[in-house]
């Protein structure tokens, strides 16, 4: 039976949605408002939903053809009352966030509609098969959750009627434990596409807690877009000043050194993660690498070699984020624009502060590939 | 002192003079000065160095102590200076304006770097929006560049003394 009250949570949880893509910029640029909850799913807060409602007057407030005035008079506009006092209120308004709980999937749903993202194509054969459960035969045993109930009341009632037990004028049927039928399930091989990202980031003294941040939110989106697209997607973090090194999720975005730039160790680390654990023609490798571009002078051929050699044949996209530093933006981006003029698996975009990472996603991601 | 005496009085000899280097030397401390402009009371600088072989075979840790302690002494640039980066491989620490100074047309800061080998230099750069840092010259009285060429010899000293 069709229950009113499903329909109004469809109809609420339109709305809720209405309104997370309605503000989707404002939550892609500040990544502070989502918080994560479990593996699948965020919870970002949306401004209260008024419920529509009855709102009454005053009773014995009077009504139409009451009060003091005379036929004609006319009627006195608000905030002519002599008497009234007070003026503007100080305090701000009681705008209450509620959270809702969107699940990542159709966050990504919601990000490519909102930058016009291209499905991606990936590359490779798909020649790595994943064993899948998949529920699809019948068993003697089994854990009691899992029971058939159909097949097990069928069975009881075969058994019933071959041994003259059951009665139609009083049809109880009780299984009895060889009766009972359980589902099981086969494991079926099913090809699938592969995916990594690598994430990159300067963590050189010139590299503060807000350009951090910004990489923190540029790639929660990015992940949550690749995710979608990919079924095995796999998260790689590399960290670098003057020497590079291959972390955890947590020591990625909290660490923070004094040491120089050089671009080129983290290419090394990451030349040598690929090789070793990422054959190229099973995996989507996808490369985005964040800095402040103030590279040490003597290291940017270096750098270019190894990305040349080493990084581009390899991946599907290798991105570059600039993001501003106190002391402005490097010349590295600069360097790689002249290097690379015409190489369309490198993607630069320079971050200037939280608004410019709506666009630089779209600059990542917009190339479908 | 004899270094910051004799770096005082070629600015005076120069005064006048645009587009200039004056270098002055005490032993092996060899002080260098690229000058835009010498005026009487302030000069326009593009780089103030302090060079000496003596700093060849230091370490790093050295240099990052010695760093420091120049941040500390150089109060006087109207920006105050700290560590931002080093880099162990080429023995280098780089001081910069923290945080440095912005305007409608951009960002400027004092750099200052201290090299094994060796050096101690001073560079004002300016960084706008869509170009690369440009060296600007930095506008210095003949008061500051002294203590400037006087903190360069301690910081060497202080080198050398740990």
């Amino acid at each position: 039976m069709f229950l009113n009250i499903e329909r109004d949570q469809r109809r609420f949880k339109q709305i809720v949605r209405g309104r997370i893509r309605e503000n989707l910029r404002k939550y892609i640029t500040h990544g502070e408002m989502i918080g994560r909850r479990g593996k699948d799913a965020v919870s970002i807060p949306v401004p209260q939903l008024d419920i529509p409602r009855f709102r009454f007057g005053k009773n014995g407030s009077g009504g139409v053809g009451q009060g003091e005035g005379e036929v004609g008079q006319p009627i006195g506009k608000p905030g002519d009352d002599p008497g009234g006092s007070g003026g503007a209120g100080s305090e701000p308004g009681s705008g209450h966030l509620m959270e809702v709980e969107v699940t990542l999937e159709e966050l990504a749903k919601m990000l490519g509609n909102e930058l016009e993202l291209p499905r991606i194509e990936p590359k490779g054969t798909a020649n790595i098969t994943a064993e899948k459960a998949k529920y699809n035969s019948i068993r003697q045993t089994g854990p009691e959750s899992l029971r058939h109930f159909k097949r097990t009341y069928l069975n009881a009632l075969r058994r019933q009627i071959s041994t003259n037990t059951y009665q139609p004028d009083d049809p109880y049927i009780v299984p009895i434990k060889s009766d009972k039928q359980y589902r099981s399930w086969n494991d079926v091989p099913k090809p699938q596409v592969n995916a990594v990202v690598i994430y990159v980031m300067d963590v050189s003294g010139s590299m503060t807690d807000d350009q951090k941040e910004i990489v923190r939110t540029e790639a929660f989106w990015i992940d949550t877009w690749l995710a979608s697209q990919y079924q095995g997607l796999e998260t790689r973090y590399i960290i670098h000043d003057a020497m590079a090194k291959e972390v955890d999720e947590h020591t990625f975005y909290h660490t923070r050194e004094s040491g120089g730039t050089r671009i080129s160790s983290a290419y090394k680390v990451c030349a040598k993660l690929i090789s070793e654990s990422f054959p190229v023609d099973d995996w989507n490798i996808y490369c985005f690498q964040f800095s402040d571009g103030d590279n040490w002078g003597d290291d940017n051929q270096q750098a270019f070699d190894l990305l040349s050699e080493k990084l581009l044949p390899a991946t599907n996209l290798f991105c570059y984020g600039q993001v501003e530093s106190p002391y402005g933006s490097g010349d590295f981006i600069e360097a790689l624009r002249k290097q690379y003029s015409e190489h369309d698996t490198l993607i630069l975009s320079e971050i200037p502060d939280k608004e410019g990472i709506y666009d630089s996603i779209r600059t990542f991601l917009g190339k479908g590939k | 002192m004899k270094l910051r005496n004799d770096f005082l009085q070629e600015l005076q000899a120069n005064l006048g003079q645009t587009n200039c280097k004056v270098v002055v030397a005490d032993g092996p401390r060899i002080l260098k000065c690229q000058i835009q402009q010498c005026d009487p009371l302030a000069v326009a600088i593009t780089q103030l160095a302090l060079e000496t072989s003596e700093l060849a075979s230091v370490d790093i840790a050295k240099l990052q102590s010695a760093s420091q302690s120049l941040c500390q002494r150089v109060n006087y640039l109207l920006e105050p200076i700290s560590p931002i980066e080093t880099d162990a491989d080429g023995c280098v620490v780089q001081m910069r304006s923290s945080p440095p100074q912005k305007n409608d047309t951009g960002r400027f800061y004092y750099e200052l770097l201290l090299r094994r080998g060796g050096s101690v230099s001073l560079c004002r750069y300016e960084k706008q929006a869509g170009t690369s840092r440009q060296r600007v010259p930095a506008t210095l009285t003949h008061e500051v560049l002294g203590r400037l060429a006087e903190d360069f010899n301690a910081t060497v000293a202080e080198i050398l003394g740990n």
